[in-house]
């Protein structure tokens, strides 16, 4: 393919400069095929500025969780509660015939944390202790108060499917760092997979091997990493060994087909990760003060913990983003507090309370706070008025997520909504303004982060997104 | 003043509304002669928001999206909606916040004076719907883009070698090469050749018999045979519909929240398939696709070819309400149309769906009169018996997921029949809710030959116009796309857009060469297949030479063929051959292949079966895998299947190692090593060297060295150390050893790739 018009980064993802986003550059590089003459196409990508943040992770409070209720407290719905709210607009409604225009007041206290005393609900004893390295933001708002589109816009800018997920373009902007793990890894909640399913953290109109590959916290971390049953690593070996003499041969009679040398390291790689990622997910070796920080020990906590100590594990290791999905399949098994709110985030909090706390310590005490950004939330959050009696319904107009980590300016508010949490009215922020400033942290421009695809030039921002400048360290 | 206070609340707005109303000037409505609105624009106009907004509004970064640089930019409006309503002053949000004391107000740190502002409202007042847009007047430069023009009549050129030069299409890619002083490479030997047509033509590589009887075959017309044979094969038909279904963005589920399945998607496969084995016209094909429920005659099959405009992502049942599922509405029709013009037009219209195309002679005005032709479609399910009386029986396709099956055979189509024409307004930035003027269906007006010409009314005549010989782009692109699968790579190397951001053709005259062929032969694909296959240019070896190399090294000149890998379909196809399995029974559902019960949980809803071991039925070809958008098959995704989101003229061809890991550790393959094991023990007896030879064989389509086969041996020999110390029982130790060599020649790259 000629080049002239594809920007370079273009041309090398198309080659499949990544494994799951592996550099194809280390693999010959570590091969020994790269000499040091020779340019190196595969490299790690240059950023186009310094970046502040190397690595994501990513915790996706799947469902949408309060904000009124964790993050936003609204004196105001206590006064209101169970009246009309002015504000209210049966079009914003998703749940129609049983979300009603009624205040309803949090069955949570709130409190100020920290020295910067950011509000946070009691549900978040843990996550209190480290509200100075919070940025919440009060003021997003997004597309669609319906799960699925929802979902896809919180992953990839556009509310339709086929468009790269976050993860994806990263890779696809940085590279990977890292060659025995892929660099874009996602980890479902036990309770399963969110609507969509993987198309949430597919990589769209990118090359296929920059879409997120599932991590399991049992059996094959990595599918297909393990031989089957049987199969010893010497037959394995000997196998292996054929295939290079041969595949050698094919290649030294078709000189300069690059990919048939690289395709001898993929093997190779291939190999060796069968022992890494295996290492890299086997928690053993952590000790049981990690174990009972995490909350592996406790049974509220356990799977959702055991997902953060291997988000950090990852990171260790280079991978570049990391997703996690708290809450899975639908209803109360997700944040998605349709009929009981107090019961659904009470367990959810529960769940994620101490293990988020403890990833945010574990991070800043081996120094990867600095340059790990850490994105908290959901695909939007929930009205503040009542759905039956006891619930929440979807709510696009105004929510909260919040950022710690790699470049972020810690115990800030940014943004606000109305009196009532209904629409975010100070300093807006949308997901295309959370996606720019989300890249800007990893040293990429989201204007110039690009991919043409049917004759245009994709970003993940499309058309908008503003780097917000308040929020940056 | 932040961008983010400009988005105003419903109340914001109303309240603007009635401070607005009070306190505008009244422009000076029906005067006599107008000025010029352009000239109005230019001269008063355009140096005021100069002057005042395009600090904020201008091309960099606008705010809130708007830019004020042009006429029509203002009239786009901004993220929160229209700025502008034509004729309407008093309704319109920028004369608003214009306003002294208004909340917000613009531009933030100033006021325009009372006459800056009468001027304004005097623009807008006279700005007329009509006549604001499409105005883009397509130049003659503009239909002059190499891909606009006629086809070429010019003769092939005259070369130096005329023994080389077998065909027409010889010459034109000779007399480039003679022109650098290259010299194209030797004739590929025949079981190179004989591997190359066969995954090229069928997808499946040639059986050792077949090998043997090619070699055998010293008539010079022998390799002819084979290419007859193979275009005369049903495997033909299911190895190119592949190449359609990519194109077509075909799936067997819904995507998205819940991934509905499409139960009879499939019938829309079997068309694809059954058209490319009877050879259909072009035109016929495209026809039924856009346009089978118009036709005069319709059949069940045309009805089914109009699943085209349905194979997309869909979401009927999640959608939400009012605004969001009118939007909704739209996406899906952009889907079609994008689709549409890509695939028949190779160009990227759907850029044009909120601004005018960046690049390309294509206006909002084109988009939203093609989507005219569409505007009044449903997506019904058709009773196919129904066909037989006067009257088609036409449901609505169901928006749930349905666990009964129907009673009755079933299709789903897109059809305007027994619906309400609709009107097609233009929509500024795309949005439902900033309605422009009124479109009547018509083609993009740069590939109208002349402007005052009609345009097609119907979608069936927007059919014909499509696929009528004079339109030279449809059959350039048809061209292209057949050359692109022969050879990995086409002409004009981006194959779904001949816009100006496309490549251009390295070999024009060749290509409109092959255009004229398609067209003379009424749009049948076979026999440009054979011109091709058959030609010198196909048949050179695809090994490097370096000083040629050097000059050419993306082999633009196509001084050798491309060395291709099997792309994920033909290579499962290619596993499931050696391992003598390939069922060939065709049509039909979907199969769904076992994946792996951890893998499962990725996908939702509607979950795909877990199955403890595969058999027959999982084993027909890949073309009939049940494609479902939450989940695709393990392999298929690997090796570069597309996501089916968008309509994929060429597929991705990474390299990365958890393909090694699959094809090293998937269950799927070490089956297929076992079996071709098996078969080759069986028809090679005991003799470890005969069975070292044969497999090779069988797997290569070649005859093995003798080297080759000492090496073998000498693996037999050292797996079969390790198997004991592995604790192997004896009696499957040698069974175990050949399978474990069998499985090494599939992941071999000479077996990866067709050379």
């Amino acid at each position: 393919m000629s080049t002239n018009q594809f920007s370079r980064r273009q041309a090398l993802a198309s080659t499949g400069a990544a494994f799951g986003n592996l550099a194809l550059s280390s693999m010959l590089a570590q091969e020994g095929l790269l000499g040091a003459e020779s340019s190196n196409p595969f490299a790690t990508q240059a950023t186009h500025f310094a970046p502040k943040a190397k690595q994501v992770i990513f915790l996706f409070m799947y469902g949408g969780p309060s904000h009124v209720d964790l993050f936003d407290p609204k004196p105001a719905l206590d006064k209101w509660d169970g009246k009309e709210i002015p504000v209210f607009s049966k079009e914003d409604v998703f749940m129609s015939g049983k979300t009603k225009p009624f205040a309803k007041k949090s069955p949570f206290r709130f409190a100020r944390h920290g020295e910067s005393g950011i509000d946070i609900c009691n549900q978040f004893p843990e996550l209190s202790k480290h509200a100075d390295k919070l940025c919440v933001i009060r003021s997003m708002h997004c597309e669609s108060n319906n799960h699925g589109p929802a979902l896809f816009q919180m992953q990839s800018g556009s509310i339709m499917s086929g468009h790269p997920a976050m993860g994806s373009w990263v890779t696809y902007g940085l590279g990977s760092e890292c060659n025995e793990l892929p660099g874009f890894v996602v980890m479902m909640d036990h309770q399963g997979a969110p609507v969509n399913g993987s198309l949430n953290w597919s990589s769209g109109f990118l090359p296929a091997s920059h879409q997120a590959v599932p991590l399991r916290t049992s059996g094959e971390p990595i599918a297909y990493v393990r031989p089957r049953p049987g199969v010893s690593p010497r037959r394995q070996r000997g196998q292996l060994d054929l295939l290079a003499r041969w595949n050698q041969q094919y290649a030294d009679a078709n000189p300069g087909e690059a990919e048939l040398e690289a395709r001898i390291a993929a093997y190779e790689l291939a190999f060796r990760m069968q022992s890494r990622a295996p290492e890299a997910v086997d928690l053993s070796k952590e000790s049981k003060y990690v174990h009972d920080a995490y909350g592996l020990t406790e049974k509220v906590t356990q799977h959702f913990g055991r997902n953060c100590l291997l988000a950090r594990r990852l990171i260790e290791r280079g991978v570049r983003f990391v997703q996690l999905y708290s809450g899975g399949n639908e209803g109360p098994r997700a944040w998605d507090a349709h009929d009981d709110l107090e019961k659904n985030h009470r367990l959810h909090c529960a769940e994620t309370d101490r293990p988020i706390a403890a990833l945010l310590n574990d991070l800043e005490q081996r120094g990867l706070l600095d340059t790990t950004l850490v994105i908290w939330g959901g695909e939007f959050g929930r009205t503040p008025t009542a759905e039956g009696g006891l619930g929440r319904d979807h709510h696009a107009r105004g929510f909260t997520m919040w950022m710690a980590g790699g470049g972020i300016k810690g115990g800030t508010i940014h943004g606000a909504t109305d009196e009532f949490g209904y629409h975010a009215i100070e300093n807006k922020v949308s997901v295309p303004d959370l996606h720019a400033t989300a890249l800007h942290l990893l040293g990429l421009n989201h204007k110039q982060l690009t991919y043409r695809f049917q004759g245009r030039d994709y970003r993940l921002t499309d058309v908008s997104g503003n780097v917000i400048q308040e929020i940056l360290a | 003043m932040h961008l983010n206070r400009l988005a105003f609340t419903k109340a914001d707005s109303l309240r603007l509304i009635v401070f607005g109303l009070a306190l505008l000037a009244t422009p000076a409505n029906g005067s006599a002669d107008k000025p010029d609105v352009d000239d109005l624009f230019r001269k008063s106009v355009q140096p005021l928001l100069k002057k005042h907004c395009l600090d904020c509004h201008g091309d960099e970064e606008p705010e809130a999206a708007l830019t004020m640089t042009t006429g029509l930019g203002v009239l786009a409006g901004a993220t929160s909606g229209p700025i502008v309503i034509p004729g309407n002053p008093q309704a319109s949000l920028l004369l608003h916040v214009l306003v002294k004391d208004a909340e917000p107000h613009m531009p933030p740190e100033a006021q325009l004076t009372d006459a800056e502002i009468a001027t304004i409202s005097t623009w807008v007042a006279q700005l007329d719907l009509n006549t604001v847009v499409g105005r883009n007047i397509v130049t003659d430069e503009d239909r002059n883009h190499w891909a606009f023009r006629p086809l070429s009549t010019a003769k092939a050129p005259e070369v130096d070698n005329k023994d080389w030069a077998r065909s027409p299409i010889d010459q034109y890619v000779l007399s480039k090469l003679e022109q650098k002083q290259l010299v194209p490479s030797e004739r590929a030997s025949k079981p190179t050749l004989l591997r190359r047509v066969y995954c090229n033509l069928i997808g499946l590589p040639p059986t050792p018999e077949q090998l043997a009887t090619f070699l055998a075959d010293a008539a010079p017309d022998a390799y002819e045979r084979v290419v007859d044979e193979l275009l005369a094969s049903p495997r033909y038909g299911e190895r190119w519909a592949r190449h359609w279904l990519d194109l077509a963005r075909y799936a067997d589920s819904s995507g998205f929240h819940s991934d509905i399945d499409r139960p009879n998607a499939w019938r829309y496969r079997d068309y694809v398939i059954n058209s490319f084995n009877q050879d259909k016209p072009y035109a016929q094909f495209v026809t039924e696709q856009l346009a089978g429920d118009q036709l005069e005659h319709p059949t069940a099959d045309s009805w089914v070819a109009t699943a085209f405009g349905r194979n997309g992502p869909s979401n009927e049942d999640n959608m939400g309400s009012g605004l969001a599922k009118q939007q909704y509405a739209m996406d899906q029709l952009d889907d079609v149309i994008s689709t549409t013009s890509n695939v028949f037009l190779g160009l990227t219209i759907g850029c044009a769906r909120c601004h005018d195309h960046k690049f390309d002679p294509l206006t909002q005005r084109d988009y939203y009169s093609l989507l005219a032709y569409f505007r009044d479609t449903s997506k019904q399910q058709l009773t196919l018996d129904s066909l037989a009386s006067a009257q088609p029986k036409l449901t609505p396709s169901p928006t749930k997921p349905s666990t009964k099956t129907a009673e009755q055979a079933v299709a789903m189509v897109l059809t305007s029949f027994g619906n309400k024409p609709t009107e097609t307004n233009i929509l500024w930035r795309g949005n439902v809710r900033n309605k422009g003027p009124l479109v009547q269906p018509s083609v993009p007006r740069v590939l109208a030959a002349d402007d005052r010409v009609d345009s097609p009314k119907t979608r069936l005549q927007l059919a014909r116009w499509i696929t009528d010989e004079q339109n030279a782009l449809t059959w350039r692109v048809l061209a292209n796309r057949i050359w692109h699968y022969h050879f990995g790579r086409g002409l004009v190397a981006t194959p779904s857009n001949f816009g100006k951001l496309g490549e251009p053709p390295t070999h024009p005259q060749l290509l409109d060469y092959l255009a004229s062929r398609l067209i003379l032969d009424n749009g049948r694909w076979k026999s440009l297949h054979r011109a091709i296959v058959t030609s010198s240019t196909y048949c050179q070896t695809s090994t490097t030479v370096e000083a040629t190399r050097r000059q050419d090294p993306d082999n633009l000149l196509l001084w050798r063929m491309n060395k291709r890998r099997l792309e994920a379909e033909a290579l499962r196809d290619a596993f499931l051959s050696v391992g003598g399995n390939l069922n060939l029974k065709m049509g039909g559902p979907g199969i769904k292949p076992r994946i792996r019960p951890e893998l499962l949980e990725a996908s939702q809803r509607n979950k795909w079966p877990q199955i403890k071991q595969e058999s027959a039925e999982h084993w027909r070809r890949s073309v009939y895998i049940y494609v479902k958008r939450q989940l695709q098959l393990p392999m298929m995704e690997m090796f570069g299947a597309p996501s089916t989101a968008h309509s994929c003229a060429r597929r991705e061809n990474s390299l990365v190692p958890t393909q090694s890991l699959v094809l090293m550790n998937d269950d799927f393959i070490a089956q297929q090593a076992s079996d071709f094991a098996s078969r080759t023990q069986q028809q090679a007896g005991d003799d470890q060297s005969a069975q070292v030879s044969l497999a090779l064989q069988i797997a290569l389509g070649s005859e093995p060295d003798e080297n080759r086969i000492q090496h073998g041996l000498q693996f037999l020999k050292t797996q079969h150390d390790t198997l004991i110390s592995d604790g192997v029982p004896e009696p499957e130790v040698d069974h175990q050893a050949l399978t474990d060599f069998c499985h090494v020649l599939m992941n071999l790259s000479e077996f990866v790739y067709v050379d």
